[in-house]
């Protein structure tokens, strides 16, 4: 995927996104592989500020355990968006994240191709808003995990 | 590599200040694919949420993710460890001009065969000491081999 054929208008099909009454808990979302390009990694890590050497020096992360460059654990915050569709209900406007929780297993690196399985877990209303529970795991072209992570999203009413 | 690293309970660690702006919430989309109008859109952002009304657009709550993060990971790191788990819930949003700070404290640690872990109490404050982020997070510090 490019810049160029990403839909940054996350208005636009909308209507074709499940809502909450519709999504369906331990129905499978439907996600798109997703290669991993050191460029994506970079502009990633530079935009929160984190410019560690295992990242960005590929001499010095040769001489560490990890033989090379890798992606900091949170490049699961790309890949979430990365590895789904334009009409996958993450992207409806409103959508507000309530909490997160991930489990790292190995790091992710540059011309990976990367992998999600993901669905809704549960869901439930409570102080009057619309829960979801996400569940989400992301595996590398050797089908090793990378991360796994569940979430907590207020579906827009 | 360091594999006899200890670190008590009451161990702070802090991480490095990010002041967020328009521009960087802006890249925050661009880096993360997430161009959920929360972050973007103004006029969208006068309506209510619910009882919430967050007045302006907001910082993605990924975004206290990614800092605390780089915290955990610039300390472990140089211990030769591992970041193994982060749990967060966002207690207030984020807005441009603030300007937000992560720190963390050792509450336990544990020795298994393989390493030595340690779970870690985070929270992240903006610059009116408020906290906006809580949560945990675990790093492994590996044995030798």
């Amino acid at each position: 995927m490019t810049a160029q054929t990403f839909e940054t208008d996350f208005w636009k099909d909308n209507e074709l996104r499940k809502t909450w009454e519709q999504i369906v808990p331990g129905e499978p979302r439907k996600t798109i592989p997703y290669t991993l390009t050191l460029e994506a990694i970079q502009k990633y890590c530079r935009v929160v500020g984190d410019t560690h050497p295992l990242y960005f020096d590929e001499e010095y992360a040769k001489t560490t355990p990890y033989k090379g460059l890798i992606a900091p654990p949170t490049i699961h915050i790309l890949l979430m968006f990365a590895c789904t569709p334009a009409d996958d209900w993450m992207r409806s406007p409103g959508t507000v994240n309530a909490g997160q929780s991930w489990s790292y297993n190995i790091p992710a690196r540059p011309g990976d191709t990367i992998r999600l399985e993901a669905r809704a877990l549960d869901k439930f209303i409570k102080k009057d808003r619309l829960f979801v529970v996400h569940d989400n795991v992301f595996f590398n072209q050797h089908n090793q995990v990378i991360c796994s992570g569940r979430g907590q999203t207020i579906r827009p009413a | 590599m360091t594999t006899t690293t200890q670190f008590e309970a009451g161990h702070k660690i802090t991480g490095t200040p990010f002041s967020p702006t328009r521009e960087t919430i802006r890249a925050f989309c661009e880096a993360s694919l997430d161009f959920n109008p929360l972050h973007l859109d103004d006029e969208y952002m006068k309506g209510d949420f619910g009882k919430t009304n967050f007045g302006g657009i907001i910082m993605h709550g990924m975004n206290n993710f990614g800092v605390i993060t780089k915290m955990l990971t610039d300390w472990i790191y140089a211990h030769g460890g591992v970041q193994r788990r982060l749990e967060t819930r966002w207690k207030m949003p984020v807005k441009p001009g603030d300007t937000i700070t992560p720190s963390a404290v050792v509450k336990a640690g544990k020795d298994t065969q393989t390493g030595r872990w340690f779970m870690l109490d985070v929270q992240v404050q903006n610059q009116r000491g408020e906290v906006v982020a809580v949560g945990e997070a675990m790093v492994e510090i590996p044995l030798a081999s």
